[in-house]
């Protein structure tokens, strides 16, 4: 590692310093003050004690909610690559066609998640636009306010799909046309050509982008507040309700709460960072 | 891959005596008590160092009726003498809180929050934190307008008020049904569970901690009890342990007749309100019965909606302007809340086509001139006057029993497989 550290790289961890120094200071402020309330260090009222009742007094709770988040964001992860995917795959056969669903995808991007989660709130609930569509069923599913956050789900899934098709293609689309002519040329079915050359090209920015989608819905709060059941609660809802809690003394468990966010996403990045790394020594 | 990690591994020893003296500086602030700058002796002091200010009220924001009251009517009148009166929309009146006791987590005493729509919990829990200024309301001249012994305006979910916060109107805890389903209403919240379990699917409530649902939820066990007089005001543990186990009980039983046999709840009024008027559940709820008129009317809710009054009466309470302990414009908010307390301003508040909100003031103690404002006013076709709804009324209980409940509601029914 060090062996690379030529006198460009220096200027360049210069250059990046702008850009770092206000992430580090304002992430390590945060994550210090939570960590801090956590453990009754920083109380409303009352001398600072050290006190680990927030981490352990409902345990059971909080990792019901966890599991609730991690199973939420795994499921959402999964559908957007797979439905990203395919998109980019059919933007990069499809040269017209593959436009217009191209545009599509990246019209849906600047919309905002609460719009989304309404928008989709619309289309789902009992008596929503699509139960009105088919007549008002009695056997009309709960997915808005049902079990298994259905409804939640389809807002990510549906949201990031789109992302991933915009990820993946900005990466390969530059190298792939090539590759593609090349196999075909070699006798490669459709089939084969996103197999054998699209998909192990999209493998980078697919983990890229899975962990980028896995960490926001983890954390995300708006869509899984208002398409979800009152319980289990995800551990964003769970965060934002404690910290507005009439109870004071619920505060220092929300910052739990918050902190149980932040390390579950942070060990995703760590193994997709080591995944990748294996990934690309094996090539 | 190496090449970008590496810069960052090589700072990351520094990172450690940064945090350490930010913690040490987070540390040394928590805790601080702040008074407040300024004292006054009379409100001629208060108007005098008023002149100019800006006051923020922040307020719950998705009352569009509210929201135009306080633009349209209450800040020109505030306009008048020399104060600007700034609006500030909050999803939830915690958020002020949790602004304000931030602020004063930081050391500031020129806080950013002048003047709060405060409801009980949200008051007691600054009480406990002492984020309010004290002693302040008997400078106002309109409070000679408020009848000095009424409970509601004493005591605001069982926490003293102590002049901590000014009186700003009142409430009254209101079902109201569907009468082209229900022909024959129920009478009595015994009779309503009796009429849930009758019609399953029918009938739910928000789920708490949301204010709505929460309220129901004690006024279940203030039924399951017996009355109002049987349970304590003043929270304890025993009192809990007498009272909660048996309203959990009889919500536990309904859950199965409820809306969706009880597997999830509305998230809050308004969700309740779009299943009552998608014609899901028969009978919802209200802490302002006020906005009914106005529902009806825009058609959001339909026009077979009818208040449905109960014989032992429901709560009530009174909503106050509370002003936090390091405000940047405390003169101002008291002016503004003294002008709020103004006859005219009451009764142009109470006018349903206006806010439709029910007054603090005591009309016995007003002026025939004044008088004659409130009984100008007119009369809705759906709600029925203040009188009439706080029949058998009954005061809020003391504000730790609503997170207790909460919790235990939590843990009990929403949790329950």
């Amino acid at each position: 590692m060090t062996s690379r550290m030529t006198p460009g790289t220096g200027h360049a961890a210069l250059l990046a310093l702008p850009a770092v120094l206000p992430i580090v200071v304002v992430l390590a402020v945060s994550l210090v003050a939570a960590a801090l309330q956590s453990l009754g260090l920083m109380p409303f009222i009352g001398p600072p004690q050290l006190s680990g009742d927030a981490w352990t007094g409902d345990v059971q709770t909080l990792v019901r909610s966890g599991l609730a988040s991690v199973y939420i964001a795994s499921i959402s992860t999964v559908l957007s690559l797979a439905v990203g995917f395919v998109l980019a795959a059919y933007v990069l056969t499809m040269p017209r066609m593959g436009r217009l669903v191209e545009t599509l995808s990246a019209a849906t991007i600047p919309i905002p998640h609460l719009i989304g989660a309404g928008a989709i709130g619309l289309l789902l609930s009992d008596s929503g636009f699509l139960d009105r569509l088919l007549g008002m069923p009695d056997s009309f599913p709960a997915l808005v306010a049902g079990p298994g956050f259905l409804a939640v789900i389809a807002e990510y899934a549906w949201k990031e799909s789109a992302f991933v098709a915009l990820v993946v293609l900005g990466s390969i689309s530059r190298s792939v046309g090539d590759l593609c002519d090349a196999a075909a040329t070699l006798g490669a079915t459709a089939g084969q050509r996103i197999l054998r050359v699209v998909l192990p090209l999209a493998v980078p920015s697919l983990a890229i982008s899975a962990v980028i989608v896995f960490v926001y819905t983890l954390g995300s709060y708006e869509a899984a507040w208002l398409l979800g059941p009152v319980s289990p609660e995800p551990l964003p809802v769970r965060a934002v309700r404690l910290f507005g809690s009439v109870d004071l003394a619920a505060r220092p468990q929300a910052m739990a709460t918050a902190l149980v966010t932040v390390a579950v996403s942070a060990v995703a990045i760590l193994a997709v960072v080591f995944l990748l790394r294996r990934f690309r020594s094996l090539r | 891959m190496h090449r970008f990690f590496a810069p960052q591994a090589r700072r990351r020893p520094a990172l450690l005596p940064v945090t350490a003296i930010l913690a040490l500086f987070l540390t040394s602030c928590s805790g601080a008590a702040i008074e407040p700058t300024e004292q006054f002796d009379s409100f001629g002091e208060v108007l005098s160092a008023a002149d100019g200010q800006t006051v923020d009220l922040w307020m719950f924001g998705g009352d569009a009726k509210g929201n135009a009251y306080v633009d349209e009517t209450l800040a020109p009148a505030v306009r008048e003498q020399g104060i600007t009166l700034r609006r500030v929309p909050i999803a939830d009146t915690p958020d002020a809180l949790n602004r304000v006791l931030s602020e004063l987590q930081a050391g500031r005493d020129d806080g950013s929050v002048d003047l709060v729509w405060a409801n009980g919990p949200t008051f007691s829990t600054g009480r406990q934190a002492g984020a309010w200024r004290c002693g302040w309301t008997d400078l106002l001249p309109n409070m000679q307008f408020t009848d000095p012994d009424d409970p509601l305006l004493l005591d605001d979910f069982g926490a003293p008020v102590d002049g901590c916060e000014a009186p700003w109107h009142k409430a009254q805890f209101t079902f109201f049904y569907n009468s082209d389903a229900i022909a024959d209403p129920p009478t009595s919240l015994q009779g309503i569970l009796d009429w849930a379990e009758a019609n399953p699917g029918r009938f739910t409530y928000p789920g708490p901690p949301d204010f709505t649902g929460s309220v129901f939820l004690r006024e279940v066990m203030v039924s399951a009890a017996g009355g109002a007089d049987q349970v304590p005001l003043t929270y304890s543990e025993q009192a809990f342990d007498d009272h909660a186990p048996a309203a959990l009980q009889a919500l536990r039983d309904l859950a199965p007749s409820l809306w969706r046999e009880g597997d999830t709840y509305p998230r809050d009024e308004q969700a309740l309100n779009t299943l009552f008027a998608n014609g899901e559940v028969d009978i919802a709820m209200t802490y302002g019965p006020a906005t009914l008129t106005e529902l009806v009317a825009s058609g959001a809710l339909p026009p077979s909606t009818k208040v449905l009054t109960l014989e032992e009466g429901t709560v009530g309470n009174a909503s106050f302007l509370a002003l936090p302990v390091n405000a940047a414009d405390a003169a101002g908010a008291m002016v503004v809340a003294n002008i709020a307390l103004s006859p005219e301003q009451q009764a142009a508040k109470a006018d349903l086509d206006m806010w439709g909100q029910f007054t603090v003031l005591d009309t016995e103690l007003l002026s025939p001139a004044q008088q004659s404002l409130f009984e100008r006013l007119p009369e809705s076709p759906i709600v029925p006057d203040y009188e009439e709804l706080s029949r058998n009324t009954h005061g809020e209980l003391a504000a730790e029993w609503v997170p207790a409940l909460d919790e235990a509601w939590r843990q009990d029914i929403a949790s329950a497989p």
